[in-house]
């Protein structure tokens, strides 16, 4: 318990760095820590498949992409901020603090980790699975050559 | 051991909340697409954080995980685009702050 609240609470102090810091570099090193954290909660709750993904994928591709464009693109930024975005700040509250009650209430069934079969073929059938991976595999392709036609707009204008 | 109390669930509901709180504030207080990408980052890692419950229900367990497969692909697929889409406003308007932005998006 006291291990999870301080991870929590050093992703959170990380998080904050984010939003104090004026320099964008440092922005992006903190929130790459923060990312850090938050994966090492899964690692905390033996959920390490998950884990790796987060650190590998998620950190170690976009959050360094991210690091060294901040590091390209360092600048001193004005900062705003309307009053107007407490609605949605309340609203995103509401429900989360609405899903916390609901535990409570329901109190779901808790499990072992090794009940846990980590296979993205017992959450969806073989050929579904493959039919996803198809899928995912052209929604990339599709991108990349969107952002190829892009580029070379771009470039002749 | 993926089962949790009650106060766990709190603490990782309410670090995930604030982390999105100051993901939020951050993007609406961005004014370079960088700093709006970082907080989209954040905000994305909140969602992680928020889906870690769901792994301490009997029968969501599986489909827990194939969620989370998803979301960390399409959330990084996405963050490649902007990324794509910084790079390119570079090259095409030579700025990269969000004043610079006058198509789609709405006014406060």
């Amino acid at each position: 318990m006291l291990l999870l609240s301080a991870l929590a609470g050093i992703a959170v102090v990380f998080a904050l760095g984010v939003l104090l810091s004026k320099d964008n570099f440092y922005s992006a090193l903190y929130m790459a820590a923060t990312l850090v954290f938050v994966a090492t909660v899964y690692a905390f709750f033996n959920l390490q498949p998950v884990f790796v993904l987060i650190l590998f994928v998620f950190v170690g591709a976009i959050g360094i992409v991210t690091v060294a464009l901040a590091a390209t693109y360092r600048s001193d930024p004005e900062r705003q901020v309307s009053a107007l975005w407490a609605v949605p700040i309340f609203i995103t509250a509401l429900v989360i603090g609405s899903s916390v009650c609901s535990h409570i209430v329901f109190n779901p069934q808790p499990v072992s980790s090794s009940a846990i079969e980590f296979e993205l073929m017992n959450f969806i059938p073989l050929t579904e699975y493959m039919l996803l991976v198809v899928f995912l595999i052209s929604l990339v392709v599709l991108l990349l050559l969107s952002v190829l036609k892009m580029s070379s707009v771009g470039g002749r204008s | 051991m993926v089962a949790m109390d009650i106060i766990s669930v709190s603490i990782i509901y309410v670090a995930a909340f604030a982390i999105l709180l100051i993901g939020y504030l951050a993007a609406v207080s961005s004014k370079d697409v960088i700093r709006l990408l970082i907080s989209l980052e954040m905000m994305f890692g909140a969602i992680f954080m928020a889906l870690i419950p769901l792994f301490s229900v009997a029968h969501l367990t599986n489909t827990a995980f194939g969620i989370a497969l998803v979301t960390i692909f399409a959330s990084s697929g996405e963050l490649l685009i902007l990324i794509c889409a910084i790079t390119m406003l570079d090259l095409q308007k030579r700025d990269i702050h969000t004043s610079s932005i006058t198509i789609g998006g709405d006014e406060l």
